[in-house]
């Protein structure tokens, strides 16, 4: 568990936040936004960021780590999920192996399109009454969709996913890089695990992410605004919230919902695992980020070139637009940079216990607790451990470290010294 | 102060309530009776195991019943465990997590502190690098990966500790340092900024002038300010260290609390779930609590709200 | 820095130290003499609500039954103290077999210093049997004459039986406690049959009208105490039963039990050493109430041992019970039963030598325990009387039609299963009963052959798969499950063009799914009972409650009544197999493995004897440091 799952840096209760000392005082500086021809807020946080070197080469890691994870079916990886049970825990190696090759062509995919094409017209014929019938032909053509990249040893993926697929075969061939990271204790490609995990992890942490964000910001906007006894009975609910352990809501309403018939009606809605997932975990990150949110409302409600603004007539949809959302904009990107790293390090919590992704689907977290159940001191199946722990290790050091160069680069406090 | 206090208790009050309610609707809907195992019941005596638990009757009467019973003070027998009331198991438990996440406590403020004062004082050093970049490693594994490298490296290459278990303070070291690292980081890191903060202002530059040597501007006039964010961040850290870090138990085999929480929750055992909960949310909000107290002791230009 | 910031900073040093130092002194002990993986926490030791081998390492050791098992092949003890017999010193059976009469020895002890009695086991028969007890392996005692019928409560009673009815308890006296009891006849009910959905249960009153010394009363299960209501003219009570006289138990003296059963059990008197029979201690019980009497300072054994330390998750600390009556053949002082769940860690513990015994070490490590060199000394894998396999719910999808049942299991390649997923010496399983019955041999399956599982397939209207509802293999969670499912998800979209998706559950939930059947395939795992191909057949009779497949054949059902009541031994035997040559056809089942023991034990112990069961009872164990040959468990070791 990390340390920042039951708790934030701030505590409940006192509203600290506008008693504390304050670096600089901001009310001597110009208020910047209202020169026109004065260095924005971005810009200045731009230049400032491209001179920090590291932060720099931190955010072409995690560029270059995104785009890997992205084009994923592009790369001519082994598939995920395809097991070679003779070659299990075969250590790293240079050369490659006929096993590697893909099993399957692109006559395969054409002839299953062909398949599906002939259900679906059957599909057409069928009158719309008939909904058993309809329901069972449905999965049939989902299956046949989906039936030459499983039996090739792909997990289960998107149009867009397979299009991606077919085109690498249509560059590579049936050629996959040979084993540089191992192979498991089923015998498949590490290398493509850790690839296909990074899609995962990413898209997790980024899709929980935002939810916390749509949550958090809104509410803390409306907070902030409103004031008065609406405010703080919307904080009080905040606070009760955080002390409520959420490692506890979180596991059971995976159980809940992973009960089977809540399972299926909710599948009815496209809603699996990974969605509740996205949904709890952002429900959870959304409260530092109501606070933070609400607080910086706050005070720039009062800071003097908004009253500026307002003296000289200028509407409210304007001095919204024009002042409070960039600067709110600041803390939302510094906090989302670094909300991010947690989420990603919650869903590696959750796989090691077990709830995370479900199998055939790769997470990092899966991968790691996986390498961690085979140390002993009879063997160790290094690869294992130490492929994806370096992988999330260097994702999380990287966007922690941009993370704080965003900080240093948009906090306003901190510009000027 | 006494005021503030008694308002927090009523908060207090409050918010058990609130997560009494929020788990036991949780706890009550989700799937499997409490009395599963292996083999399985005849209707007949399933229906007294029904009457055993109450759960023969109406779901509101079940609630009433639970909330009576929490107010009392009694928690109920283990589901899972039969031969343990909750307050037994919570009893037995507790002082392994405690002993656990003090000491990853105790090393995680210390060389957190030493870390992110040093960091400060050496602005861009390369000890201030180092380390910082230590620190965010610390943050960025997860714990349970460290954990692995620490056994590999202090059980099996050099066999200085046991690499599982509990016994005698042998069986601490390891669990307490991967428990306290991220911990560690973040002091750091926070000490750092708030000491960075706090140096840059007005009455450090007075303290300076007056010609005191820089160990004493740091360790008199700096230390105690920039001691106030450490200190709200370890207010509700110590809540999450002390009810045991999950992973870290599970992973040393740690018979505390926080190993049990998980369990309980996972085997459907609502009674012993619901009893850590509570257990938990009383820390976090005493922490809170005690964060704040220290707090205005700590700044004198905070006052009782 | 102000005072008071010393002050506080002081206290905050000193609290955290304070704290460990409380918390260490609170949490240590000596090393026991023998530590040991007991492999989970266990649920309780009270004999009459367990089920688990965890549970029975404990019990065995804290408690004694009429019978013991030796530990060598796990039959019954009959010779002197240091072969560790039970407390019957020897029984006797009638000719028809229905009788057995044991005979108690005179010095035997609980650890008050009150002698055990057969009173002692009439009481707790009758505890277990009870329905309030709730005991999970109540079907033990159904062979007794009746004992299905008190087991049952109300649910078999007619109009005449004798009937005895348990009232509500006074305020304060602990649920443990017999409530008073009334005897009288039975003379009807109303309703007569309960449903047996228990929320439908819950929304009906059954009463019973029985006469009680010639006067006629109206009873209902029910305490108002505790918010039932009761209705007009009816009195509430615990719970009404069969008369407990009518069944197969009798004291004819403290130190004579008889026993009366239902129909010949050869296994009968091994059954009395199976741990669920055990006895507890009545006045224990009764004075400190659940689940306060098995606190260490409370708990009352008559067994070898009894308990000094109990942490839950970590240990239970058994020291050596003084008033044993053959405690001088009882070695070890102290035994630390651990319960770490992560077989790797529990290797690493036994490995690095904070544990002598570990039952299962990571499968991963199996090819390196079995063929490293040089050779183990302290790893032997032995036969072991358990089967590995899935049930398939026959009302789901496919799955009602034969033949896909039949190539559903010819499609499995078994012996990869076991070289990949579980990588043990175990053995591919192609019947159900595990070999190692003496005059028992099981007919077999069809062997494995894709072609004909494709044929059969299509046979069954589904050509290469297409049109055939997706499978669910349900499991809980366990990596060697997980590896297990994954395999043969792959083998059977290979084989037959099926898809198959995984479903991992947590041990409760998945109990529940499967008990609801609400699944479509289902592992799990059967370790006999006892020595008996019963113990595996009986559970697919159509109302075991372990059956969960919805599989029924009146044939089958037939047969395994009749091996029941069936006195010939081979004849029995035989009626036996061709039950299970049914299931081999029918297929309501897939066996995939039998069972091997991999236990790890360090060459210092002795007294541990591989067996079939893998029941390796604690108090036949001693230590010797100096041993010149290898100890009895590496005896005739392949290597």
């Amino acid at each position: 568990m990390s340390p920042t799952l039951g708790s934030t840096h701030e505590s409940a209760g006192i509203k600290r936040k506008q008693r504390r000392p304050r670096g600089n005082d901001m009310a001597t500086e110009p208020p910047q936004s209202l020169i026109p021809t004065g260095k924005s807020l971005w810009s200045d946080a731009g230049r400032k960021l491209r001179q920090n070197r590291l932060a720099m080469f931190c955010g072409s890691i995690l560029a270059v780590v995104t785009a890997g994870a992205f084009f994923t079916p592009l790369l001519p990886l082994q598939p995920s999920d395809n097991t070679v049970t003779s070659r299990d825990f075969e250590p790293p190696r240079w050369t490659g192996d006929p096993t590697d090759r893909l099993t399957i062509t692109l006559d395969d995919i054409a002839e299953s399109n062909a398949d599906v094409a002939e259900l679906l017209a059957k599909r057409q014929g069928l009158d719309a009454s008939r909904v058993a019938e309809i329901a069972r032909l449905d999965k049939a053509i989902t299956d046949a969709r989906h039936r030459p990249y499983r039996d090739a040893g792909f997990t289960d993926t998107g149009a867009w996913s397979r299009w991606m697929t077919r085109c690498r075969m249509r560059v590579w061939g049936s050629y996959s890089i040979p084993s540089y990271f191992g192979r498991d204790s089923l015998g498949r490609d590490v290398l493509s695990r850790v690839f296909w995990g990074a899609r995962v992890s990413l898209i997790v942490s980024l899709v929980a992410t935002l939810v916390s964000l749509v949550l958090g910001v809104s509410y803390g906007a409306v907070s902030g605004f409103a004031g008065g006894w609406v405010d703080s009975l919307m904080m009080r609910v905040v606070d009760i919230l955080y002390s409520v352990p959420f490692i506890f809501v979180v596991i059971f309403l995976l159980t809940i919902l992973g009960e089977e018939q809540l399972k299926k009606q909710l599948a009815e809605y496209g809603i699996d695992r990974i969605t509740v997932f996205y949904l709890v975990v952002g429900a959870i990150y959304w409260l530092t980020m109501a606070r933070v949110v609400r607080g910086q409302v706050l005070s720039l409600k009062e800071e003097l070139y908004v009253e500026a603004a307002r003296a000289l007539g200028v509407g409210q949809a304007r001095i919204i637009a024009r002042h409070i959302v960039p600067n709110v904009m600041s803390v939302v990107i510094v906090y989302l940079t670094l909300t991010i790293p947690r989420v990603m390090l919650f869903e590696a919590f959750l796989s090691f216990l077990g709830l995370g992704v479900e199998s055939p689907d790769v997470s990092w977290g899966m991968l790691a607790s996986e390498g961690l159940n085979v140390i002993t001191p009879v063997r160790t199946y290094w690869w294992l451990v130490v492929f994806p722990s370096a992988a999330i290790g260097i994702t999380l050091f990287a966007l922690n470290f941009l993370g704080d160069a965003l900080r240093d680069a948009l906090d306003p406090k901190l510009r000027e010294t | 102060m006494i005021l503030f206090l008694l308002k927090r208790a009523l908060w207090l009050v409050m918010t058990l309530w609130v997560v009494f309610t929020l788990t036991w609707v949780l706890a009550n809907f989700s799937p499997g009776s409490p009395f599963t195992s292996e083999r399985s019941f005849p209707p007949e005596i399933e229906a007294n195991l029904r009457k055993r638990y109450n759960l023969d009757k109406p779901d509101h009467i079940r609630y009433l019943y639970d909330l009576r019973s929490l107010v009392t003070g009694d928690l109920g027998v283990s589901t899972k465990q039969v031969d343990f009331t909750v307050n037994e198991l919570v009893a037995l438990c507790w002082p392994v997590s405690a002993a656990l996440g003090l000491l990853a406590l105790a090393w995680a403020a210390t060389v957190g502190m030493v870390a992110g004062v040093v960091s400060a004082a050496r602005r861009g050093s390369v000890a201030d690098r180092s380390l910082m970049a230590l620190a965010t490693i610390g943050i960025a594994l997860p714990n349970f990966v460290i954990a692995g490298f620490c056994i590999l490296l202090f059980s099996f290459l050099i066999p200085l500790l046991p690499p599982a278990g509990w016994g005698g303070p042998r069986y601490l070291v390891l669990p307490a340092f991967c428990l306290g690292a991220p911990y560690a980081a973040y002091v750091a890191r926070i000490a750092r900024t708030g000491m960075l903060d706090v140096l840059s202002q007005d009455y450090i530059r007075t303290a300076r002038a007056k010609g005191l040597s820089e160990g004493a501007v740091i360790l008199k006039h700096a230390l105690p300010t920039a001691m106030i964010p450490v200190v709200s961040f370890l207010g509700p850290a110590v809540a999450g260290i002390i009810t045991g870090s999950l992973v870290i138990e599970k992973v040393f085999a740690i018979p505390g609390i926080g190993y049990s929480f998980i369990q309980s929750a996972i085997d459907n055992d609502t009674p012993m779930a619901m009893g850590i909960v509570l257990l938990y949310t009383i820390l976090l909000f005493t922490m809170n609590t005690l964060v704040d107290v220290a707090y205005t002791w700590l700044d004198p230009r905070v006052r009782w709200d | 820095m102000s005072p008071r910031n010393l002050l506080l900073l002081a206290a905050a040093a000193l609290l955290p130290l304070l704290g460990i130092v409380w918390s260490l002194t609170t949490s240590t002990l000596p090393p026991a003499d023998f530590t040991f993986n007991n492999g989970t926490e266990i649920k309780t030791v009270d004999p009459a609500l367990v089920t688990g081998v965890p549970e029975g390492r404990i019990i065995s050791s804290l408690f004694e039954g009429l019978v013991r098992l030796s530990p060598q092949n796990r039959l019954p003890v009959t010779g002197g103290p240091e072969e560790w017999p039970g407390v019957a010193d020897r029984w006797e059976v009638s000719d028809d077999r229905l009788t057995y009469t044991f005979y108690l020895r005179r010095n035997a002890k609980w650890s008050n210093g009150d002698l055990v009695t057969a009173e002692d086991y009439r009481y707790s028969l009758r505890r277990f049997l009870n329905p309030i007890t709730a005991a999970e392996y109540a079907k033990q005692g159904w062979y007794l004459e009746n004992g299905k019928k008190f087991n049952s409560g109300g649910t078999y009673l007619k109009p005449g039986d004798p009937i005895e009815v348990e009232l509500n308890l006074e305020p304060g006296e602990h649920a443990t406690k017999l409530g008073k009891l009334l005897r009288g006849t039975l003379v009807r009910k109303d309703p007569e049959t309960m449903p047996d959905d228990p929320k439908e249960r819950d929304k009906i009153q059954q009463r019973f009208f029985v006469t009680l010394d010639g006067k006629e009363a109206c009873f209902v299960a029910g305490n108002p105490a505790q918010g039932d209501k009761i209705p007009q003219g009816a009195k509430p009570c615990r719970v009404v039963t069969l008369d407990f006289h009518a069944v197969g138990v009798q004291v004819v003296d403290p130190y004579t039990l008889v026993t009366k059963l239902q129909g010949p059990t050869p296994f009968w008197p091994q059954l009395m050493g199976f741990y669920p029979l055990f006895p507890v201690h009545r006045g224990c019980l009764e004075e400190h109430g659940s689940p306060a009497w098995t606190r260490p300072e409370n708990i009352v054994t008559n067994g070898p041992y009894r308990i000094q330390f109990r942490r839950p998750r970590d240990r239970i600390r058994l020291v050596k019970n003084e008033h044993y009556w053959n405690h001088d053949n009882v070695r070890l002082e102290t035994i630390d039963a651990l319960s770490v769940e992560s077989t790797t860690t529990s290797f690493n513990m036994y490995e690095l030598g904070s544990m002598d015994w570990i039952q299962e070490p990571p499968n991963n490590l199996m090819a390196d325990l079995m063929n490293g060199v040089p050779r183990r000394d302290d790893f032997n894998p032995a036969k072991q009387f358990g089967v590995y396999y899935y049930k398939l719910n026959v009302e789901r999808g496919g799955l009602g039609d034969k033949r896909v049942r039949q190539a559903l299991s010819m499609a499995l390649d078994r012996k990869d299963i076991i070289r990949t997923a579980v990588r043990g010496p175990q053995t591919p399983a192609m019947h159900f009963v595990p070999p190692g019955i003496a005059g028992y041999t099981s007919p077999l399956c069809a062997s494995p052959d894709i072609p004909r599982a494709r044929e059969l397939m299509a046979e069954a209207g589904f050509p290469e798969g297409q049109g055939f509802p997706p499978l669910e293999i349900l499991y809980n969670t366990h990596e060697a499950h997980k590896a297990v499912a994954e395999l043969v998800r792959k083998q059977w979209r290979k084989a037959l063009g099926i898809s198959v998706t995984l479903r991992n559950e947590a041990w409760p939930s998945y109990q529940d799914r499967l008990r609801m059947t609400k699944y479509d395939v289902g592992r799990q795992a059967w370790i006999g009972d006892y020595i008996d191909p019963n113990t595996f057949l009986d559970l697919l009779v159509s109302d075991n409650e372990n059956n969960q497949t919805n599989w029924a054949n009146e044939e089958y059902d037939k047969l395994i009544a009749q091996a029941e009541a069936e006195p010939r031994p081979e004849v029995r035997l035989k009626i036996l197999a061709s039950a299970e040559a049914i299931l081999m056809d029918e297929m309501p089942i897939l066996p995939i493995y039998f069972y091997y023991s991999r236990n790890m034990l360090r060459p210092h112990v002795r007294g541990f004897y591989n067996n079939v069961q893998d029941f390796h009872p604690l108090h036949t164990l001693w230590i010797d440091h100096d041993a010149a040959s290898p100890n009895e468990f590496m005896r005739g070791a392949n290597r």
